[in-house]
């Protein structure tokens, strides 16, 4: 073997000794280190997979959504409107949509309700729904309902339920199909029924929707059309797909930042205890370095064993760290982080993230763990090694 | 004085300061000059603070001198960077401490072999080469025990051993028997006496009778206060 | 065995660890990627805007397309829970009766 690399290879393995030699020291040192960093890890990594899954499930949003403001809060929009807009060249679609939350009391869930009278359903692949069908536009009172929703309402079978009107009169529906468990990750908490029956759950004013779903040609036109709609429509809320994803990752990187801030807090506490670590630098220690020296150790050979010492103890941590958080990502879910990025929500949606490991994260948690890691050690590490060969004799 | 034969180590006219130019400047060694043959086995007598060890550094070539000239194995220190003094010194000189100075958590093998790790070295030659040293001083039984775990007599073997493990000429000690008792002592001198029938120079500090007035060695220098007082042989 | 075998031995192992992950990883993936034109065209044909994530209020299930007012809207003094709500407690009016807005 070449002489420069058996050296290393030597100074590796003294290095290695004497990490072992102090090993309650050294293996707290590492668990901490590779606590913080599968933290660091496993945040970036759900992060990223919750971001990319977003943006790729959510490329189709329609391309601009209005709704209608009055006081600041959003209202109930009249149908007419369309008429309003059919002037404006380049829109190929329009669609009302009834779009709200109905509030279970006894399980304290919030379920979103969507009606609609866009019956091209059909088109719509089966493989979307577990069992069922989708609505029949001629029949009234149908829904097709999210897993979330029918483990919620504990149906267990049967087909009828009912739900309150504000005026708590009662509204009863029949389930005509449920969602494929893939789609969870878009239909858990869905209800999906008529526009006319949503309109009556709610106790709508007739021809008042939520929100109108506009359907551009050309997608470079978008902005100048909503442009166009914002100035036809006063009071309304003009959003573009564009927004909307934008919105979707501001959400995530927003979560992921104070998660990331926090964590970076405990990240520069180690870094502290590290730099610390190292400068306490006891006798013993100082005797080792002068004894080294005197038997023909150069310091850079010394500033290479501690070195050695710091790469090991970071990079050990590291891989260690990073394996935990995949595991954490992969098999688990990210359970411990879900709650930060999901909130609180009583209808849990069951489904599993979908992992997306990319380099870029990989780096970023590198150089937020290893580098500070090494750079707090050097300093130490440099001063160590200016022991004097004499204070031995 | 044997001028004949080209000295091992020359010192003349050195002059140490510690902090110089500082407040707490301190004279170490005043005006020293002092010539050491091949196979000659000196001892620096003298009280503690008498500059002993500051002669014994250069001699070893831990540091050089701040004025004056000092050569040893015919180079002249003052002109060699630290880092080749570091090699130079790693080739030349075999330390033996007062405390023995061995690393107590290490392994008697791994403390012998610890000059050869900077150089590269395989394991396995490193263990060969500390095999036979550990054979000749008989403490080949304790190879794997932790030198806090071997007698007093053990580790003082050991510290000849690592003084040993790369062959050089000059093997300078300081205060060797300060920490044995007289059995140990005589058994150290004995060592030393055989290294210097192998041709090695050998260099003590002591103030230890059995040392200073063993039959073996050549030469006793009396130090006072950074000086020379005297310098008397021993032996005819 | 040397010292720094054992530790390449021990980055080697978590190598190939971390390799058989990125399987698993890649498998998953692929089989997520197999359902997108799905999911797409559901998100196209319902105007999905949001992944159903959290649940607890409109403006957590809808983030994208609620209003910036949402949060203060069910009595004065209420916690925006959203986002930086993500790390408090919902108020305890909100699990006495209060439709959890």
């Amino acid at each position: 073997m070449n002489n420069s690399v058996q050296k290393q290879l030597n100074i590796l393995d003294y290095g290695l000794q004497s990490l072992w030699r102090k090993k309650f020291k050294n293996l707290c040192v590492f668990f901490i280190f590779t606590l913080v960093i599968f933290l660091l890890a496993s945040f970036q990594c759900m992060n990223t997979s919750l971001t990319r899954t977003a943006e790729k499930l959510l490329l189709t949003v329609p391309d601009i959504t209005i709704q209608q403001l009055s006081a600041g809060r959003q209202t109930a929009m009249s149908v007419e409107t369309i008429k309003k807009l059919g002037t404006i060249f380049g829109i190929t679609e329009i669609n009302p949509r009834i779009w709200g939350y109905y509030f279970d009391e006894t399980n304290g869930a919030n379920y979103t309700v969507l009606g609609t009278d866009d019956h091209s359903f059909a088109p719509l692949q089966l493989d979307l729904l577990e069992s069922g069908q989708y609505l029949k536009p001629e029949e009234g009172g149908q829904v097709v309902l999210g897993q979330a929703v029918v483990d919620n309402l504990a149906l267990s079978g049967r087909r009828y339920f009912s739900f309150f009107r504000p005026d708590l009169t009662l509204m009863s529906f029949q389930q005509v199909g449920v969602f494929a468990e893939k789609t969870n990750l878009l239909t858990a908490d869905l209800i999906l029924m008529s526009l006319e029956d949503a309109g009556d759950l709610f106790a709508m004013q007739k021809g008042y929707v939520t929100d109108l779903l506009v359907t551009v040609g050309n997608s470079n036109e978008i902005q100048t059309i909503a442009a166009k709609i914002a100035e036809k429509i006063p009071g309304s809320r003009v959003l573009t797909s564009a927004q909307i994803q934008k919105t979707y990752q501001a959400i995530f990187g927003f979560r992921s930042g104070f998660g990331a801030a926090c964590l970076l807090a405990s990240l520069a506490a180690f870094v502290i205890l590290a730099f610390d670590k190292g400068l306490g630098f006891s006798k013993e220690d100082q005797r080792e370095v002068g004894i080294l020296k005197i038997l023909g150790w150069q310091t850079g050979d010394i500033m290479r064993l501690r070195f050695y010492e710091s790469l090991v103890t970071s990079l050990c941590a590291f891989v260690f760290g990073m394996t935990l958080a995949w595991m954490h990502i992969l098999f688990f879910d990210g359970g411990l982080f879900r709650p930060v990025f999901l909130g609180w929500s009583v209808l849990r949606p069951s489904f599993d993230i979908v992992p997306f490991i990319q380099l870029q994260d990989i780096l970023l948690v590198f150089a937020f763990s290893v580098l500070p890691y090494l750079t707090a050690t050097i300093i130490p590490a440099w001063r160590a090694s200016m022991v004097r060969a004499d204070t031995v004799i | 004085m044997k001028t004949d034969i080209q000295p091992v180590i020359e010192l003349s006219e050195v002059h140490k300061f510690y902090n110089q130019g500082q407040l707490r400047e301190v004279h170490a060694l005043k005006d020293i000059t002092l010539r050491v043959e091949q196979g000659e086995m000196i001892c620096l007598r003298g009280p503690s603070g008498s500059g002993k060890s500051t002669l014994l550094s250069i001699m070893g070539c831990v540091f050089g001198p701040t004025s004056g000239f000092a050569a040893v194995g015919g180079k002249q220190l003052s002109r060699m960077p630290d880092q080749y003094l570091t090699c130079y010194r790693r080739k030349t000189i075999g330390f033996i401490f007062q405390h023995f100075n061995i690393l107590p958590e290490l392994t008697v093998e791994n403390n012998i072999v610890l000059p050869l790790l900077p150089l590269g070295i395989s394991p396995h030659d490193q263990k060969k080469r500390a095999a036979l040293l550990m054979e000749r001083f008989g403490i080949m039984h304790r190879r794997d025990f932790q030198a806090s775990q071997i007698s007093g007599g053990e580790l003082q073997r050991t510290a000849i051993a690592r003084a040993l493990i790369l062959d050089p000429p000059i093997i300078l000690a300081d205060e060797p028997t300060a920490h044995l008792d007289s059995t140990r002592s005589l058994e150290l001198m004995e060592s030393l006496t055989t290294l210097r029938q192998d041709g090695k120079t050998i260099s003590l500090t002591s103030h230890d009778p059995l040392v200073t007035e063993h039959k073996n060695v050549d030469r006793v220098v009396d130090m006072e206060d950074g000086c020379i007082v005297e310098s008397e042989s021993v032996c005819s | 065995m040397r010292p720094s075998w054992l530790l390449i031995s021990f980055f080697s192992l978590f190598i190939v660890i971390d390799i058989v992950f990125l399987c698993v990883h890649n498998g998953r993936r692929a089989e997520f990627d197999a359902t997108v034109p799905s999911l797409n065209s559901l998100v196209a044909q319902m105007g999905l805007s949001d992944l159903a994530l959290s649940t607890e209020a409109r403006y957590t299930r809808h983030p994208a397309l609620t209003d910036p007012v949402a949060p203060f809207m069910d009595h004065i003094g209420a916690i925006e829970h959203f986002p930086s709500g993500s790390f408090m407690a919902p108020s305890s009016v909100r699990k006495v009766g209060m439709p959890n807005e």
